[in-house]
């Protein structure tokens, strides 16, 4: 069926919007990057840079603690989604799979994790991690991290499980496939596009957090992104050039990792298993 | 191969009876087609065989090994389902061999072993493509293959053939009757389409609301059924089912003498099962299309109906005959004849020909 003139221009102009919407931003931060201060600080914007310099880089990863938060918050933020996904997957997969009492209950009742603002289980976390010995390390934010992450990641993978044919499980089972193999080998072959989204968001929730991070981590030398780079902002003075390189240089994993996994967000992923 | 055994077995989901307790024994190299309505429990009767469903009650053996408690990868069966349910994201190789693997086969055997079952079904040139990357009934036939390297001791089908159009269907018929003779092996197949049924079995096994209605060669079914039920499912147009009357028997008191009013019949004579029984009062006549001939002189017609819908089938023409608003009778003539909408049609009915059935049901 044709579409009509009319309704194409309302919705190319509808998706221009919103692609406008959610990239300006993002060009403001990566082009003001390159500009030169006098730029960034202009009175009339310029959209397209005029100058161009890699000076607000140089002084980043020269002159500040920059590379140091920037490894943290990898080793965090991959740790976390790593830990989120060997924990989500069996349990969400028991969730689907087994029948036992309170099962739905239990299943509701981890969503209470983000009943509370963090700000509010803050302090007795903090002082049970005190006691643990776990302030200022990275572990502890891992842990506060997986805590966050893992109900949400349960919900979402086990829809993904349950979008499965139940005839691919049996059809493993009657194989003389033993549930864990039917889970490695079958299972999760199959949620690949679940397992990556949950992968990503765990990664991206870890990779922004900055409450915990602003609380439990002491020491400079253990800082987050987040948390460090609101440092080299400056107290007093916004270097807009600085802040700009930075936010630029924290967007690049999350793109990275979004190019890496993105290939498993392919639909259709058990298109052929039935009918 | 094996003999399997069903003892006093049922189903209840909760409350909910499935299968009644029933019992069931299905001879070695035995074609089984469990046949019945939807929801008349037929999938789950075979996913309790296949150990997917607990039985609730009762001894399933194979082999006369009780493998009621047993894993169903330890009972030496093997399934195709309906929805052939490949895995998406293996080949064909692969899928066929997973199994084989589960069991600790050594790789260079699994080759030899999935080689000649895809020899078997002509998927040697397939092996290596995904399930999406093949027709419905290349699908089915991994499937099957799935099923045969493990070289099972049952071969449990479930609708099978029910997700592929009309064509291929009767194609993959042929095939897996072809594969039961070079197989040799116990097949327990279950299908709501009684032609699949009448075709593949050897022996049927009508179910009807989790009971066993009849059991029996499909010849048997169809010349002999026990009840209005089996009598109405096995055949194709169904069998004319009417109200009738019993007036008294014949000289030889081997056939009952019955009033069909729709019809305007009187006196029709019909053999009785069990001819020393005492039968009178309401009856129902049952009569194949088949049974219905055309007279080819009115005179010597039985009765004539008027002729409502048509369909010619080149073979064969069955022609839809209303006696009243609610029931349509059919017969089935030569395909010579033709005719026209409205025309009264004289009838004879073929000698020694229907069925006398109670007011519960059961055959007279």
């Amino acid at each position: 069926m044709r579409r009509p003139l009319r309704w194409s221009i309302a919705l190319a102009a509808g998706l221009l919007v919103l692609a406008a919407l959610i990239g300006l931003p993002f060009w403001w931060v990566v082009s003001g990057a390159f500009k030169a201060p006098q730029e960034i600080i202009a009175r009339v914007p310029t959209f397209f840079p005029q100058s161009f310099t890699l000076e607000h880089f140089e002084k980043l990863l020269s002159a500040s603690d920059y590379l140091t938060y920037l490894v943290n918050s990898v080793f965090v933020s991959v740790l976390s989604a790593l830990v989120t996904l060997v924990l989500a997957i069996p349990a969400s997969y028991a969730f689907f799979r087994l029948t036992f009492r309170g099962r739905e209950t239990l299943y509701r009742i981890i969503l209470l994790a983000y009943a509370f603002p963090s700000i509010v289980v803050l302090i007795p976390l903090f002082a049970t991690f005190a006691r643990l010995g776990l302030v200022d390390t990275r572990l502890a934010l891992v842990l506060v991290n997986v805590a966050f992450a893992l109900p949400f990641a349960i919900w979402m993978l086990r829809s993904f499980f349950a979008s499965i044919p139940r005839e691919i499980e049996e059809a493993a089972r009657l194989d003389g496939g033993a549930p864990l193999t039917v889970l490695l080998r079958i299972m999760i072959p199959l949620t690949a596009p679940g397992i990556a989204a949950v992968a990503i968001f765990a990664f991206v929730t870890s990779w922004t957090e900055y409450v915990f991070a602003s609380v439990m981590i002491l020491s400079d030398a253990k800082r987050t992104i987040p948390v460090g780079f609101s440092g080299i902002i400056g107290q007093y003075q916004v270097d807009w050039g600085l802040l700009l390189a930075g936010a630029s240089l924290a967007i690049l994993p999350v793109v990275l990792l979004f190019a890496l996994i993105g290939r498993w967000f392919v639909t259709g992923l058990t298109e052929g298993a039935v009918k | 191969m094996a003999v399997t055994q069903l003892q006093q077995v049922s189903k209840a989901f909760g409350p909910v009876k499935v299968i009644e307790p029933l019992d069931l024994t299905v001879e070695r190299s035995e074609f089984l087609v469990v046949v019945g309505p939807s929801g008349c429990g037929k999938s789950t009767l075979l996913r309790m065989i296949a150990g997917l469903e607990e039985a609730t009650s009762g001894t399933i053996l194979i082999d006369g090994e009780d493998v009621t408690r047993k894993e169903p990868s330890e009972r030496g069966v093997a399934m195709v389902f309906q929805t052939y349910a490949l895995y998406p994201h293996m080949t064909v190789r692969d899928n066929m061999a997973f199994g084989l693997e589960m069991a600790g086969v050594k790789k260079p055997e699994r080759e030899v072993l999935v080689g000649k079952a895809a020899a078997t079904l002509q998927l040697e040139a397939l092996l290596d493509r995904k399930p999406k990357q093949l027709s419905g009934g290349q699908r089915q036939r991994v499937a099957i293959g799935r099923a045969i390297v493990r070289d099972p001791k049952v071969f449990l089908f479930d609708e099978p053939l029910s997700n592929l159009d009309a064509e291929l269907r009767a194609q993959m018929r042929l095939e897996i009757a072809k594969l039961h003779r070079e197989l040799g092996v116990t097949m327990i197949y279950v299908t709501h389409d009684q032609v699949e049924a009448m075709t593949l079995a050897t022996r049927i096994v009508v179910l009807r609301d989790g009971r066993i209605e009849q059991i029996g060669p499909p010849s048997e079914l169809y010349a002999n059924p026990d009840n209005t039920f089996v009598a109405g499912f096995i055949g194709s147009p169904r069998m004319n089912l009417l109200e009738g009357r019993i007036i008294g028997k014949d000289p030889t008191g081997r056939k009952a003498l019955i009033d069909v009013p729709s019809l305007q019949l009187s006196g029709v004579p019909v053999p009785l099962r069990n001819p020393g029984a005492d039968v009178q009062g309401a009856v129902t006549f049952g009569i194949r299309p088949e049974d219905l001939i055309l007279a080819d002189d009115p005179a010597k017609a039985d009765f004539t109906m008027t002729c409502e819908i048509v369909e010619d089938l080149g073979s064969s023409v069955f022609l839809y005959n209303t006696t009243s608003r609610e029931n349509a009778v059919v017969a089935e003539l030569p395909r010579a004849t033709n005719p026209g909408h409205g025309e009264r049609v004289p009838y004879r009915i073929a000698p020694d020909a229907g069925f006398v059935f109670g007011t519960d049901g059961k055959r007279l």
